[in-house]
């Protein structure tokens, strides 16, 4: 797998503050990378280095494996905050100035109109738009380039949650064209649904960097019931079990290690006991970074 | 480069205020240069005393060589408006943050930057070569005799009125640059004579060598004043060059210090 991007002992003061400590990562092509910190943990700080806007006190980091220049940048679409765009310009010409700065041609503007749907409003000044509107173009402006990274920050900043979910859609269609996305966000649940790997930042140094499929790794637990008198200690006998917690009539069963959902319910089924609920709990991104973000360092 | 100005050219014809002002601006130098004749008629016409004891036909305002540097001296008072323009662009851009997400667009901080001086350069050339049209037609108007061997002197000053525009609206820009906010450019801007005056006016006793190397000074040394010819009979009719070399290297140190704030600063 290629790499697009590398950063080594990337920092950057704003005087006596440390926005970001020594963060040292990589991303490889096709990934969904997540980006997660508290706010003011230096994660807009961190893509603002990246994108040239904001000069790195100490380190370096390479686009592509390139030393980078603004002609790497046109290769990126990024949204970095707010969408910035001029409020007496419409939609459309816009659009068309981006066109220009990115040197691409200008026929792909109603494609990417039409994908984030504001081509009925594309000759409308943005000042008139509502900010799900503001948010909507500037991802079309980010993918006017055909770019193969897509950065994205806090994209659904001040939606609703219909919003919400067209940008987390349009998120799963992009990464399935097989694009990189490194996306910036405090919503884990949103990173949790859309992304493959993820960082976790705190006070601008980076504490967690791993796959998102790893988070459910671990211990099991599965949340069991069955109208039997004697449950618990059937539950006792499968060798699986770890511990065993009643909550609200049903069975929080803890595995032992390689033992699975699917173990339990064949043990159940093989001692005639049919379960009328049956949940494999994984652990959620939220009590991981949670947990990461409570460890003193 | 013509993509850089493309660009700049983009955000701005779409903007009513470039228009208004850049309207209200080359109509008034449009105008009142052109106009000069029929005002001084007028001022015969309406006050009796004023016609009979000037013949306002022997002023040789409209007349070749002296309109050239006539006109462009009159037109200079102008820029100022130019540079306002220049400051509402730059100013914008911060106020926006367009100026961050050009950058991120893919635009270098050189290239916008470029951008906007190409821009200046336009605007001040067609500055230049709209007072350029309007002498030569008021002077074919109102000279009595066209005597070729004078048609064409003194448009030297016409390279010296581009370059004073060019060098006003370089510091404009960097104003704004330093700035970031369009309200407080515009006063610095406006104040800047005055101010520029009153530190002359203290330095004048004793280093009195230095004037000359003052900015404002130097762009307006460029283009002399015109009238003492008729009062004192004395004539500057040719462009100083110590006067362009020190207004451009002003012109090129605005700009340098403009690259430079605009490398080092985080957007």
């Amino acid at each position: 797998m290629d790499t697009v991007l590398t950063t080594k002992h990337l920092t950057k003061d704003f005087g006596r503050l440390r926005a970001v400590d020594d963060l040292s990562f990589e991303v490889k092509r096709g990934q969904v990378f997540g980006l997660l910190g508290p706010n003011g943990s230096g994660k807009t700080t961190t893509l603002g280095m990246l994108m040239g806007v904001v000069n790195p006190t100490v380190g370096e980091f390479s686009w592509f494996g390139e030393i980078p220049n603004h002609h790497v940048r046109k290769k990126i679409g990024a949204v970095l905050e707010h969408p910035i765009f001029y409020p007496y310009l419409t939609g459309q010409k816009n659009l068309e100035l981006n066109a220009m700065i990115k040197q691409c041609p200008e026929e792909n503007i109603p494609g990417v109109l039409e994908l984030v749907e504001l081509a009925d409003r594309r000759n409308d000044k943005y000042k008139t738009y509502s900010l799900g509107m503001k948010q909507r173009l500037a991802i079309a402006s980010a993918l006017l380039n055909e770019p193969t990274v897509l950065i994205l920050d806090e994209p659904t900043n001040g939606l609703d949650p219909m919003g919400i979910a067209e940008i987390r859609e349009l998120i799963k269609k992009i990464a399935a064209n097989g694009k990189t996305i490194i996306l910036a966000s405090h919503l884990l649940d949103e990173v949790q649904k859309v992304c493959s790997h993820f960082a976790i930042l705190k006070k601008g140094r980076l504490v967690h960097v791993g796959p998102v499929d790893d988070v459910g790794k671990g211990a099991e637990t599965v949340e069991v019931k069955a109208d039997l008198p004697d449950f618990t200690e059937v539950l006792m006998q499968f060798p699986g079990t770890a511990s065993i917690l009643p909550e609200n009539g049903v069975f929080l069963v803890t595995l032992r290690e390689d033992f699975h959902s699917k173990d339990l319910n064949a043990f159940l089924i093989e001692r005639g006991v049919v379960a009328n609920h049956l949940v494999t709990k994984r652990k959620s991104l939220e009590k991981v970074f949670l947990e990461i973000l409570s460890e003193p360092r | 480069m013509l993509h850089l100005l493309k660009i700049d050219l983009k955000k701005l014809t779409s903007y009513r205020t470039f228009w208004v002002v850049c309207g209200l601006y080359f109509l008034t130098i449009g105008f009142s240069t052109a106009s000069g004749m029929e005002f001084l008629k007028w001022l015969a016409n309406t006050f009796d005393k004023f016609g009979s004891s000037l013949n306002i036909d022997r002023i040789p305002l409209y007349h070749f060589p002296d309109v050239w540097l006539n006109l462009v001296w009159w037109s200079g008072f102008f820029k100022v408006l130019l540079g306002i323009m220049v400051v509402i662009s730059i100013s914008n851009e911060y106020t926006y943050r367009t100026l961050r997400q050009n950058i991120i667009d893919g635009l270098s901080r050189w290239e916008f930057l470029a951008s906007k001086i190409l821009t200046n350069l336009l605007l001040s050339l067609i500055s230049v070569v709209l007072i350029f049209i309007i002498a030569l037609v008021t002077g074919f108007i109102y000279t009595p005799e066209i005597n070729w061997n004078y048609v064409f002197t003194d448009i030297e000053f016409y390279p010296a009125y581009l370059l004073e525009l060019f060098t006003f609206l370089s510091y404009a820009l960097m104003l704004g640059i330093f700035v970031q906010r369009s309200g407080l450019t515009i006063i610095l801007l406006l104040l800047s004579y005055m101010l520029e005056a009153i530190v002359k006016a203290n330095i004048d006793d004793y280093f009195p060598w230095l004037i000359p190397y003052f900015p404002m000074e130097s762009i307006s040394a460029l283009v002399p004043i015109p009238f003492y010819r008729y009062a004192f009979q004395e004539i500057q009719d040719y462009v100083d060059p110590a006067a362009v070399a020190i207004a451009s290297a002003w012109m090129i140190l605005f700009n340098y210090f403009s690259y430079l704030k605009l490398k080092r600063s985080d957007l």
